[in-house]
């Protein structure tokens, strides 16, 4: 099937997963997410396997990063934004009425598209999880474990007082990731974290989250497809449809492991975007 | 080589020199540069008006004298320029306003920039900034006939005089709030969202968001808005000297009657003091003891921001 997408190497056989059986942290169905009156996005069934790395891509405006801003419930924060359909979380309703937002964000952690590192110290960017959240134990062990961990340590130990505003761009973003770590999540969701970095930067990001999809469950929007099929076990397509009204609402096409996403997708839309004929 | 310059492009024909002299250009900067030099010429000239008669003062009246003795009376007979009554009801005031209006404005601050829905900021900033815009002599009576009697009425054991620096203080506390509140929203605006986002995605509740991270990122704005509001309270004239009182006696207790040192010359320059007399020059010693308190506290708060200061991008 290579004659598809001659340039694009799937995460292959060097790094074998048994990915059949789907063991779901979140299970969505029906999901549709509404901005005021406006369906940003429709009728979205998709499951995320524990552990796994699951890649959602898409056109600009499919709406990828909005259904990812559902699963900690970050959508909440803007004024007007509704989801309705259902997302369960290890068999709980994410958007009960009994749900805490706050604790599902300190379980669902979430690194963003602009490295984003408080204007503190490197230390007190990642103690400040911790701290917000009363968690016990000595903070220095946890601040080095939670940047050894994000493949920092080496880099920042004998500058921990620094502004964490002095690192390069890739160091930011690891500083996030390590900043979300340090929280102990469940899943870490990112959102296009490589696309503010060059390429050595997201080389690094993304052998990270090899590294981190040991323990944690992730998550990630990308506009990159090389990166999907570098780093995923699973992807899923997004477009952005126009309906009877001529209203554009983004909707999932495909969801597949990747490797069957790249070299063999069931959907004709899906082949034509990752094969550059759209998008 | 200058003379190899070809007098026109290849290709077109035509010269890439400028066609037609652009005069307007030149005047637009010149008038916008004369804008600009107004306010330090204005500057340079309240220093130069300061200066020499504040000089003069000084060849009258030693410095021991004004520095060294707690009685101010230079306008009754006999006179005396010991300024410290003045300074001590000036600093009083600035402190029991910056008292009352760094946590209320901080806490509006904070309400409007990270709590309230943008219909109610919409509606609440223009309000907000009315009180900026309330006459400071409106202010003044109020404390004199509102405030001040009902202290009283409240707390009778504090035997308020009828003018008094609390009330005064209090008053010029309210009047900084917008000062406070208006410029420390603005700059917890100017915050990156990004930077909420990523304390909400900690696990961080609002109220965490807004005072560890929103607050501590605006600070250096928050911090000029502070100073601004300091030299505001410590210049402020009509509401001390209707509510505060001409009095001048030493003393630190706010219930009594205190004159400010903008009081002072308030009072001094509406007198009919003859120019070039004693008293009148003790007016520009006062100015420029009140400027170079200011300066001072203005100096010494840009310091500290420029070191605290969380810079973002």
């Amino acid at each position: 099937m290579t004659e598809i997408m001659p340039n694009i190497t799937v995460r292959g056989p060097e790094a074998p997963r048994n990915i059949e059986a789907l063991d779901p942290v979140f299970t969505v169905s029906n999901l549709s997410v509404f901005y005021g009156d406006y369906e940003a996005v429709r009728g979205v069934d998709l499951t995320i396997g524990n552990r796994e790395i699951t890649a959602m891509i898409g056109p600009s405006g499919c709406g990828k990063s909005t259904v990812l801003r559902c699963f900690n419930r970050m959508n909440d924060l803007i004024p007007g934004a509704r989801a309705a359909g259902s997302i369960m979380y290890h068999g709980e309703d994410l958007y009960g009425d009994h749900v805490d937002p706050i604790e599902v964000r300190r379980r669902i952690g979430m690194v963003f598209q602009k490295p984003n590192p408080f204007p503190k110290s490197i230390y007190d960017n990642i103690a400040y999880g911790p701290r917000v959240n009363g968690m016990k134990g000595k903070m220095d062990d946890l601040v080095e474990q939670a940047l050894t961990q994000a493949a920092l340590w080496d880099e920042v130990k004998d500058k921990l007082k620094q502004n964490a505003l002095s690192l390069s761009g890739g160091q930011q973003q690891r500083l996030c990731i390590a900043r979300a770590i340090a929280v102990r999540p469940e899943v870490i969701l990112m959102d296009e974290p490589c696309s503010a970095l060059d390429p050595i930067a997201t080389t690094k990001i993304e052998d990270l989250m090899q590294e981190l999809s040991r323990d944690y469950t992730i998550v990630i929007v990308t506009h990159n497809m090389q990166q999907a099929a570098r780093v995923s076990d699973r992807t899923a397509f997004f477009t952005a449809e126009v309906d009877e009204q001529s209203v554009r609402h983004g909707r999932l096409v495909e969801f597949d492991e990747t490797s069957r996403i790249f070299t063999n997708p069931s959907d004709k839309r899906t082949e034509d975007y990752i094969t550059g004929r759209f998008g | 080589m200058a003379a190899q310059h070809p007098a026109t492009a290849p290709g077109t024909g035509r010269s890439l020199a400028r066609s037609r002299p652009r005069y307007g250009e030149a005047i637009i900067k010149a008038l916008l540069l004369a804008a600009a030099l107004v306010s330090i010429a204005t500057t340079v000239g309240i220093i130069y008006s300061l200066v020499e008669p504040t000089i003069e003062f000084f060849q009258a009246v030693s410095i021991g004298q004004f520095f060294g003795s707690t009685n101010w009376g230079p306008l009754i007979k006999p006179a005396t320029f010991g300024v410290w009554p003045i300074v001590v009801a000036t600093l009083e005031i600035t402190l029991i306003a910056i008292i009352v209006a760094v946590p209320l404005g901080l806490a509006a601050a904070i309400y409007l920039s990270e709590y309230a829905k943008p219909g109610v900021r919409k509606f609440f900033k223009p309000v907000l900034e009315i009180l900026a815009g309330v006459p400071t002599v409106v202010f003044g009576y109020f404390a004199l006939s509102f405030l001040t009697p009902l202290l009283k009425d409240i707390f009778p054991f504090l035997n308020l005089e009828a003018k008094n620096a609390l009330s005064a203080g209090l008053l010029v506390g309210i009047m900084i709030i917008p000062i406070v509140a208006s410029l420390s929203e603005d700059s917890m605006a100017a915050v990156p969202n990004g930077l909420r986002e990523g304390s909400f995605a900690l696990g961080a509740s609002k109220m965490l968001t807004s005072i560890r991270v929103v607050v501590p990122a605006a600070f250096s704005g928050i911090v000029a808005a502070i100073i601004l509001a300091v030299s505001r309270a410590a210049g402020e004239t009509m509401i001390v000297a209707v509510a505060g009182g001409f009095k001048s006696i030493f003393t630190f207790d706010p219930t009594n009657e205190m004159a400010t040192m903008a009081a002072f010359i308030a009072q001094a320059g509406a007198g009919d003091l003859s120019t070039g007399s004693i008293p009148y020059k003790t007016i520009f010693a006062v100015g420029s003891l009140l400027f170079i308190i200011t300066f001072v506290m203005n100096w010494f708060s840009a310091r500290m921001v420029q070191k605290y200061r969380e810079v973002y991008d």
